[in-house]
């Protein structure tokens, strides 16, 4: 279980882009985190795995206070959590199976690893975790090569290769085509259901998230302003999230994939 | 390109037809490419071997010829090929010459420090301002030793300030108390002993220097030992004396501070270096925005004969271009005379040249919309230039002009290497004066005005490129005023500029036909000889007759109508079955080699190869006593004997060349080892925002700066005093200068990094280390690859001319043959410039296209 208790975050330039946040989140949830731009969901996600520290307040995951975790505990951390991102965040020059081994370099010999050696064992799991995203004919391609959904793919299979107990997902979708997002987010769904990872996931459009979400947090200028069922986000709550001005905006429906 | 074709033969073949002629394997499996490098490469690498004499390097060369071997075995299996190893090899043979060849001793770091320790204290100590100095000066003459009676002293004394003696006449080793009155009061001084022949020395006393303070009434008294000042070998004869004399000086500052002669010099040679920058610059403008559009080719792809002139006009710019500005300065220098007129017309050229490639570019870059719209209204070629191309072109036109402009400030800083203008020209004079805070002041300089100049260049140029005016003001008075005061600057600073460069274009014209006489010999560059030998065919002479016996016969092709006579005997030479119509010499012979021609300008042989030549026995030929052989008439003449070769001075030019571009290579290797790991601390993002970040990367940056700003060959001129004159003192300048120019590119690529790959390989739990591995080096790796061969493209053009200052390579011999006036070398020389240039131009072209 993740506990987030009173997060704050505060920039050095004084933006106050986590107020006093706190929700739980159960094993085997779809948690997807709605709020406009700039309203702290990716400041919330970076301050679970502290690529950015946070103020005050703490993480608590299965008992353990993440924000007060030193160095080498919060690598241990951090390769149970995968993280997946908006833009993909991969080396572009470097080759597909490479991406995807990056997520092994938790585990693996910090000095070994520096020359690119990797056991078989990881370039076997490399490959099975294309495999089962479904790009496993790129392994050798390099990263900038690929379209974008099969970019998000690498990033998935990436995630994979730490074993996680928890997948972060930043906007996943947010740079791809509507039908893409679909199937991306089919395959974190899939994670979910089949090997039971919770799945922490910031989302843009309504009908998505009430496709895919199992619960729903909302945040507004930093603070928790919705926490509930898909079911329970109702035109007036949306209004209250995203401001008078929003107009619910449809992507394509699942089975057009 | 890998083979496909399955071929039956064994792989044992390949293998074995590439270890008797290397790379033959690779292409018989047709991997062509991969065979012909690795056969060029190899046998490279064997010449570099063996002229270095570095036979230790056999063994790599070996195991290459063994790695080659085995990749046509596995090429014959179906594996990938791969480099790996073989580059390895070739590396440790290349970089292993290139040391021995560019002579790199780091020893001489070492041991030349104490030559260069200077330079660097004085960087700390430039000579700015003084204050002038009053020297206060009392004489009285003394009679060394005492004789009676004294005769009076051949010195006049001082009567104020005054020094009163002890005694009149005094012997060596007595004390002398001297009393001084009238002088500076409260000041100290010196005292000295004057010789009779006036030369001073240091008076002692007590084996101390003798000096004094003067009381406010400007008296003091002393005492000082009489000097054994007169060699005891130049003594006075008994009852003689001479005159010797006490002195007394004090250096007393006079009036107020105000700059030293090195600083108005420094400061005259300032303007004449922004002076010849700027003149060039605007003449260079003037002349290149026509011939820009010549050498566009979306302007001039109409028909066929605009295109010949395009591909001409292209031609000629980039054999400008590929002479480096400091070489042309030598070249004009020969046309119009040393002087600043030289080195403006030099930085003149190169600019036309440089800027036509770079406006034609900006041509050829346009949007051709606006074009097709303004031919639609029935424009004229000149309206459609004027409506729809300067508008597009002009921001682009200004950004590179204040380019050019920065590079001409550098260029004129080191022009004054070659010729007498600008800041170089005082830093190379007082290098060799070991005027060492002199130079150091013309040093700053140079370091101040390039920085300065950049400053307000890249000022304009951001303004421009993002489209601000220049004149913020919107007030139409301000504005009027602004402009009019920006025109009349601009015209000021050229007419001023003109003067200063003493521009005479009378010296072009008057220097007009050896200019083309020059061009002629240039362009007649001297590749080929063939081999000659004299022959020479001789008969004795005796005089006078009998005097002795010859101990070799006439030769059978020459005849002398006497074998032995006297002084002044009429003598008639006669040859036969010589080479036709030729010139040939004729001589006297002394038995000990000494010669003397029969004749001045003698003598031509006749159609059928006969020759006769009346002349005197001349006294020269006369028999001395002791000697046993008469002396003989001789007729030479050259002959060829042998095919035609390359001639010595393409031997010499090939071999400097090679040294040239491995200089280079070193030198570029060595830069980037340095800059990359400086590059890390010197980047934002890595250094992070603590103190010590701080402090490390403001502290590297401002090197960096500063660093770059002084040209290779200032650096060479220092470095060749560090390690001595040579290839490494050329490495050694370039190293210097390429460091902080790669390490500021490489430090700003690293603060360009995307950090989104950096963030999502930190969240997988990966440590700092395996962070910069996975995410920061291969974002990395094309930009560095790219800046490397930028400067690797720079440093060959430089390593062409560091030669001039002591760096080695062929501007050191270039500039050997221009002062011999070997034209045709020179010539020869600069061929092989522009064909290394355009080469390794090619060469990088390729290597970026493939790379990055």
């Amino acid at each position: 279980m993740l506990q987030i208790k009173n997060l704050t975050k505060i920039f050095p330039n004084g933006t106050v882009a986590l107020n006093n946040v706190s929700f739980d989140v159960q094993d085997g949830e779809f948690l997807v985190i709605i709020g406009l731009s700039g309203s702290g969901k990716s400041t919330l996600l970076r301050c679970i795995n502290r690529l950015i520290e946070p103020t005050s307040g703490a993480v608590l995951w299965n008992g353990q206070n993440i924000t007060e975790a030193g160095s080498a505990e919060l690598k241990q951390i951090r390769r149970q959590i995968g993280m997946i991102f908006q833009h993909f965040n991969l080396v572009k020059r470097s080759s597909v199976t490479t991406n995807v081994l990056t997520g092994r370099l938790g585990y693996v010999h910090p000095v070994w690893s520096l020359f690119g050696r990797f056991t078989a064992d990881d370039r076997r799991r490399a490959l099975a975790a294309l495999d089962r995203v479904g790009i496993a004919d790129k392994a050798d391609s390099r990263a900038d090569q690929l379209s974008g959904g099969q970019q998000q793919r690498v990033g998935i299979a990436r995630a994979l290769m730490q074993e996680p107990q928890l997948l972060l997902a930043d906007e996943p979708v947010a740079s791809l085509d509507p039908v893409l997002s679909h199937s991306i987010l089919r395959y974190l769904e899939l994670l979910n259901q089949q090997d039971s990872i919770t799945v922490l996931c910031s989302l843009h459009f309504l009908d998505l998230v009430h496709r895919y979400a199992t619960r729903v947090v909302g945040l507004k200028g930093g603070e928790l302003v919705f926490d509930g069922l898909p079911s329970e986000l109702t035109p007036e709550k949306f209004k209250e999230v995203y401001g008078e001005e929003a107009e619910m905006v449809s992507v394509a429906p699942p089975n057009a994939v | 390109m890998p083979s496909e074709n399955k071929t039956s033969l064994s792989p044992w073949l390949p293998a074995f037809l590439s270890l008797i002629i290397p790379g033959s394997g690779q292409i018989i499996l047709s991997h062509k490419t991969r065979g012909f490098a690795l056969f060029l490469a190899f046998f490279a690498l064997l010449g570099l071997v063996l002229w270095t004499q570095a036979y230790a390097l056999l063994a790599p060369l070996a195991l290459l010829l063994i790695w080659i071997a085995r990749d046509a075995y596995r090429l014959a299996k179906g594996s990938e090929p791969s480099w790996g190893v073989s580059l390895l090899l070739i590396g440790i043979v290349l970089y292993g010459t290139a040391l021995i060849v560019t002579e790199v001793r780091p020893t001489r770091m070492i041991t030349g420090l104490p030559n260069v320790t200077p330079y660097l204290r004085s960087l700390f100590n430039p000579e700015l301002f003084e204050t002038p100095m009053k020297e206060v000066v009392g004489v009285t003459p003394i009679m060394v030793p005492c004789v009676d009676p004294l005769p009076a002293p051949n010195r006049e004394a001082t009567t104020s300030p005054q020094l009163i003696l002890s005694a009149p006449c005094t012997e060596v080793g007595d004390l002398l108390q001297v009393t001084g009155a009238g002088f500076e009061p409260n000041e100290s001084g010196q005292m000295q002993w004057i010789d009779p022949l006036g030369s001073p020395r240091r008076a002692t006393f007590d084996g101390e220097v003798v000096t004094f303070k003067a009381d406010e009434n400007g008296r003091f008294d002393v005492t000082l030992l009489v000097p054994q000042a007169v060699p005891l070998t130049a003594q006075p004869a008994p009852g003689e004396t001479l005159t010797h004399a006490v002195r007394a000086v004090q250096n007393i500052p006079s009036g107020r501070l105000q700059p030293t002669q090195t600083l108005s010099l420094v400061i005259e040679k300032i303007g004449e270096t922004i002076a010849l920058a700027f003149l060039a610059t605007v003449m260079g403008v003037i002349f290149a925005v026509p011939v820009s559009f010549l050498a566009a080719r979306n302007l001039m792809s109409g028909n066929p004969v605009t295109m010949l002139i395009y591909n001409v006009v292209r031609a000629i710019l980039n054999v400008i271009r590929s002479i480096e500005t400091l070489l042309w300065a030598i070249i004009f220098a020969v046309w119009v005379g040393l002087g600043p007129f030289a080195g403006t017309l030099a930085l003149w050229f190169h600019t036309v040249a440089a800027l036509a490639k770079l406006y034609s570019e900006a041509i050829e870059s346009i949007d051709s919309g606006p074009i097709e719209a303004v031919k639609a209204t029935g424009a004229s070629w000149p309206q459609m230039v004027i409506y729809a191309v300067f508008p597009q072109i002009l921001p682009t036109f200004t950004s590179f002009t204040l380019y050019r402009f920065d590079i001409n400030v550098r260029l004129s800083t080191v022009i004054g290497l070659v010729s007498d203008a600008g800041l170089g020209f005082l830093v190379v004079q007082w290098v060799r004066l070991n005027r060492f805070s002199a130079m150091a002041t013309a040093l700053i300089a140079i370091i101040l005005v390039v920085a300065i100049l950049d400053f307000l260049s890249s000022w304009l140029r951001e303004r421009i490129i993002q489209g601000r005016p220049i004149i913020s003001s919107t007030n139409p008075l301000v504005r009027t005023v602004l402009k009019t005061v920006i025109i009349v600057g601009f015209v000021a600073t050229f007419i001023w500029s003109w003067n200063v460069a003493q521009i005479k274009l009378i010296e072009l014209v008057k220097g007009a036909p050896q200019g083309l006489a020059l061009a002629r010999e240039f362009a007649t560059p001297e590749l080929f000889t063939r081999p000659t030998k004299t022959v020479a065919i001789s008969a004795p002479l005796t005089v006078p007759c009998g005097a002795a016996e010859p101990s070799t016969p006439a030769d059978a092709t020459i005849t002398l109508s006497a074998d032995c006579g006297e002084t002044g005997d009429p003598l008639v030479i006669e040859g036969t079955g010589l080479p036709p119509n030729r010139t040939v010499s004729v001589r006297w012979v002394l038995p000990d080699g000494g010669y003397l021609r029969v004749r001045s300008n003698c003598c031509d042989t006749d159609d059928d190869g006969n020759l006769r030549v009346e002349t005197a026995i001349n006294p020269i030929v006369v028999m001395e006593e002791g000697q046993t052989e008469p002396a003989r008439v001789e007729i030479t003449y050259e002959e060829i004997a042998g095919r035609i070769q390359l001639s010595e001075t393409v031997r010499t030019v090939i071999r400097l060349s090679i040294v040239t571009l491995l200089m280079a290579l070193v030198a570029t290797t060595l830069g980037a080892l340095f800059a990359i790991p400086l590059s890390f601390l010197a980047a934002r993002n890595i250094m992070g925002d603590t103190p010590a970040g701080r402090t490390i990367y403001y502290g590297l940056r401002t090197f960096f700066n500063v660093a770059r700003s002084i040209e290779p060959l200032i650096l060479v001129l220092i470095a060749a005093t560090w390690v001595g004159a040579g290839p490494f003192a050329g490495v050694l300048a370039l190293a210097l200068n390429n460091i902080p120019n790669l390490g500021k590119l490489f430090s700003d690529s690293i603060e360009e990094i995307n950090s989104g790959p950096v963030e999502a390989v930190t969240s997988t739990g990966a440590t700092r280390m395996q962070s910069l591995v996975y995410a920061v080096v291969p974002q990395l790796v094309p930009p560095f690859l790219a800046f490397i061969i930028y400067q690797w493209d720079i440093n060959i053009r430089m390593s062409t001319v560091i030669g001039f200052v002591g760096g080695g390579g062929i501007g050191q011999q270039f500039r050997i043959w221009v002062s011999l006036n070997q034209y045709g070398a020179a010539g020869t020389a600069i061929l092989a410039i522009v064909i290394m240039v355009w080469t390794m131009d090619y060469l990088s072209a390729k290597a970026r296209e493939r790379l990055i």
